[in-house]
């Protein structure tokens, strides 16, 4: 694993010298957060159903800009080609990319939970702490699919378009449990209540890591 | 013949409808070079992508040290590869770039290595830029540095003296010669015929997507039309 870690590290390091993923995600995290508490008044009641569709309209929007920049770096003077000849795993160029993604994107989230507690007057305390594993696993499943079909559409002239008509739909049933568990765990409910939530988000993420894992030597190599 | 270290049999491919090459034959030894000759848009490059792995044959066999080089064991990937592109990050600087590319081949002393080739490649005075800075022949030259650093077996290189001054025409032309003189197989593609510095390489020509003995009847009009473009 050798490769994985020269690889993580790398992307880590131009992100903390160029900064693009991680401002941009926030960035964006942040004005979701503030068109939705303009659009819909937090203080009248519901504001946990509220604050949890809005950190998961927060997360889709986010991800999907950040696995799509975590591939430029690879395209740019096309170093993915060198990536492919040295004699690291194409296995290894996925589980790097896809810890990168999901690094920046706890970022982004770490940072809308903050403005969400700000802005839908949620206290700190056990809700958000549960909200915690709900954000890490859909960041993680998210990551997981994201980067494995951004590579699939960076290879088309559309890629950034197609991107979100790819994604989107494959992580519905991990949106759907995320929200549900959000919602749930902003209103008081127990790791217990939330935990069928939970384990759908779990086989979800384990599908796509290792699908992945398994595919990304196929969607990474030219015909 | 000693075991050939790049062999390829019947290789052609096809994008789409579109013939690129085809019947390809080819052998390169240890301390063997092959020059390749063509027009732009013979399809040189995408031989050179082909030979090494990078995309799939139509047809036929790319075998590098008697694998197929599309399904290299990882532990064997030992092609150094100059294309078109540098392959290297514009936001890290040149001593970075040759360490990461140290570490993924897993050398002893990646750190040595870089600076080892830096000093080679007269960059050490701009080992801690960003290689975004660089002109187009000091990045040509870590470029280079890049393919040469895992000490390969194979050696493809696209182009190798665009961009270059004459100092670094030089110093890559010294390069090409240890190579050979190290037992590497050296494979060269370019678009007209090029000064080796007195090395013996057989030269082909890509025309009309097959490869032939360069030379022969129609050699000088060639050569005047390669010249020109």
């Amino acid at each position: 694993m050798g490769g994985f870690g020269a690889l993580l590290r790398k992307d880590l390091k131009l992100e903390l010298r160029t900064g693009d993923s991680t401002i941009t995600l926030v960035a964006l995290s942040m004005l979701i957060l503030l068109v939705l508490v303009l659009a819909f008044n937090p203080t009248q009641g519901r504001s946990g159903d509220l604050a949890a569709g809005a950190l998961w309209v927060a997360l889709i929007f986010a991800g999907m800009l950040g696995s799509s920049r975590a591939l430029v770096a690879e395209r740019e003077n096309s170093c993915i080609l060198g990536l492919l000849l040295s004699p690291i795993d194409c296995a290894h160029i996925y589980a790097a990319k896809l810890a990168a993604a999901f690094i920046f994107m706890m970022v982004a989230e770490a940072a809308s939970i903050i403005l969400l507690m700000l802005f839908f007057n949620l206290e700190f305390g056990m809700r958000l702490a549960r909200l915690v594993p709900t954000v890490m696993l859909g960041g993680l499943g998210f990551s997981a699919v994201s980067t494995l079909l951004a590579t699939i559409a960076s290879r088309t002239r559309a890629g950034d378009l197609l991107l979100p008509v790819l994604v989107v739909p494959v992580f519905v049933p991990a949106l759907i449990a995320g929200v549900k568990a959000s919602a749930a765990a902003l209103a008081g409910a127990t790791m217990f209540e939330m935990a069928g939530w939970l384990k759908i988000m779990i086989a979800f993420d384990v599908l796509f890591v290792v699908a992945g894992y398994l595919l990304f030597d196929y969607v990474v190599v030219e015909d | 013949m000693s075991q050939p270290i790049l062999e390829a049999r019947a290789l052609a491919k096809l994008f789409g409808v579109t013939p690129v090459f085809s019947g390809v034959e080819l052998k390169v030894g240890p301390g063997e070079g092959v020059l390749i000759i063509g027009r732009n848009g013979a399809g040189k490059s995408t031989l050179m992508k082909t030979l090494s792995g990078l995309i799939a044959p139509t047809s036929g066999q790319s075998l590098v040290c008697g694998q197929e080089s599309r399904h290299l064991k990882t532990s064997n990937r030992r092609v150094g590869v100059l294309a078109h592109q540098s392959m290297l990050y514009p936001n890290l600087t040149a001593r970075e770039n040759l360490e990461f590319y140290g570490e993924l081949y897993a050398l002893p002393s990646p750190a040595a290595s870089a600076s080892q080739w830096l000093e080679r490649m007269d960059l050490a005075a701009a080992a801690e830029k960003r290689v975004r800075t660089f002109s187009r022949g000091m990045e040509q030259r870590l470029a280079i540095a890049r393919a040469l650093l895992p000490e390969p077996d194979l050696l493809l290189l696209d182009e190798p003296f665009a961009a270059l001054d004459r100092d670094g025409v030089a110093l890559v032309t010294g390069l090409i010669k240890e190579s050979i003189a190290r037992r590497r197989a050296v494979l060269i593609t370019a678009h007209a015929p090029l000064d080796l510095g007195g090395l013996q390489f057989t030269m082909l020509e890509l025309v009309r997507g097959r490869l032939a003995a360069f030379g022969g009847e129609g050699r000088h009009e060639r050569l005047r039309s390669l010249s020109a473009g």
